[in-house]
């Protein structure tokens, strides 16, 4: 699985679709680099509270980031992950589990600095993450 | 929430639940005499002490067993927001005080150490004794272990630590099994223990929490805290028992309980027993021995 296999996209078209909670962080700015990659990624000094961010992942499907405000916290304070699907299927959790893998590799590689896939990886295959052992 | 018969086969004792500091805890409060209470850290529970709760009760003393909230079969608060240092430390400090215990010997170890310690050196006059095992109290403390980004800081990075911890309980089921010596006896007779009571991904955020509470710099929120805890630990006179892991590798006996030997000179130990940083699951029946025995000690001294 390459970090190529996420990638930025404009807001698709939510006729018919729902946002499937997946993930949730409270504090995206514990490592400030993480807080800095998703500013920069998403224009979000710019872009605020307006908009969420979208990615697509490995399955096809798009994912929407959300991002959080926090009085008194540097922006976003949180973040929370959306997958994109039908408004009445549900989703597939192995499908889910392995796009939420695909985006972490591809926010360590644009984190970057110390932080790098090949650790990430390294840190899934030691708690024997599927996602990491099947990719 | 109800345990299997499996784990009620290691674990016999009626749950008991008490309103502290706006949450519920559970805790077990077994035989009598004076006091011991034993604390957990993350990921954990009472159950951690399977092994030392029996062998105390039946040496004369009454055992007091606390889940942390946010821990066994104690109330989850599902908000990041909701766990801090001082608020856990809060936390014990009700039930202390709603037990009404005196002559107390506290056993802190993992974040049993911060928050133990926080209500001890702040209630010396409800104190007898400390013991302390593979834990810290002072101000960045970092082995090399916490340091290096693998494993550690990325298990608790911004969405990695939720995926990975929350997602995939990968602290309480893995983690905990890297971290003893007998893996295959934890394998078949604990882990699922520590698996069950966190359930659910949101049911395992304090697993994550926790180790962001680490302070690694000086930018980190607790850091006034272990300050505090560091200059208050250097001048208390409580007696103390240091027992250390001959095999932890989290918080090695070499740096750590050699800290705690240096701010409590009058500490007995350390002590090295089999174990890494869970040393309880590789020796709990020494490490029951060894504070019975502490505890006798004082007696002839009259302390």
């Amino acid at each position: 699985m390459t970090v190529s296999a996420v990638a930025v996209v404009s807001t698709p078209d939510l006729a018919g679709k729902r946002l499937a909670f997946a993930l949730a962080e409270d504090r995206v700015g514990h490592y400030p680099e993480f807080r800095a990659f998703f500013v920069r990624t998403f224009d979000l000094d710019r872009v605020g509270l307006a908009a969420p961010g979208y990615v697509t992942a490995p399955s096809g499907l798009t994912y929407a980031l959300v991002f959080i405000g926090r009085s008194g916290e540097a922006f976003p304070s949180g973040l929370e992950i959306h997958a994109v699907v039908d408004a009445l299927e549900p989703i597939e959790e192995q499908t889910l589990d392995h796009d939420l893998w695909a985006i972490l590799r591809w926010m360590m590689d644009g984190v970057g600095g110390d932080w790098t896939v090949a650790d990430l990886d390294a840190t899934g295959r030691l708690y024997r993450i599927p996602a990491v052992e099947t990719s | 929430m109800e345990l299997s018969p499996a784990i009620r086969a290691h674990w016999p004792y009626a749950p008991r639940f008490a309103r502290v500091n706006g949450w519920r805890m559970h805790y077990v409060d077994e035989g009598s005499g004076e006091p011991v209470v034993l604390l957990h850290g993350n990921p954990t529970w009472g159950f951690l002490y399977r092994d030392v709760i029996g062998p105390l009760v039946r040496s004369g003393l009454r055992v007091i067993v606390p889940d942390m909230i946010g821990f066994g079969l104690s109330e989850k608060p599902t908000r990041e927001q909701a766990h801090s240092l001082d608020g856990h430390a809060a936390n014990l400090t009700a039930l202390m005080r709603r037990l009404d215990l005196e002559r107390m010997t506290l056993v802190c170890h993992d974040w049993g150490g911060p928050t133990g310690l926080s209500f001890a050196l702040s209630n010396p006059g409800r104190m007898r004794a400390l013991v302390i095992m593979s834990t810290w109290a002072w101000p960045l403390p970092p082995a090399e272990f916490h340091t290096r980004i693998f494993p550690w800081r990325m298990t608790h990075a911004p969405l990695v630590g939720p995926y990975l911890l929350g997602r995939h309980n990968a602290l309480a089921g893995r983690g905990v099994y890297l971290s003893v010596v007998d893996r295959e006896k934890f394998r078949r007779t604990a882990q699922g223990a520590y698996e069950a009571v966190l359930p659910d991904p949101a049911s395992r955020l304090l697993t994550w929490v926790w180790p962001r509470w680490i302070p690694l710099d000086d930018s980190a929120r607790a850091l006034a805290r272990f300050r505090w805890l560091e200059q208050e630990l250097a001048r208390t006179r409580i007696p103390a028992l240091i027992i250390w892991g001959r095999e932890d590798d989290v918080f090695d006996a070499a740096t750590f309980s050699a800290r705690f030997k240096q701010l409590l000179p009058h500490a007995e130990g350390p002590h090295l027993v089999t174990g890494r940083h869970f040393l309880q699951e590789d020796s709990g029946p020494e490490i029951a021995r060894l504070v019975a025995a502490f505890l006798d000690r004082l007696g002839q001294q009259g302390t």
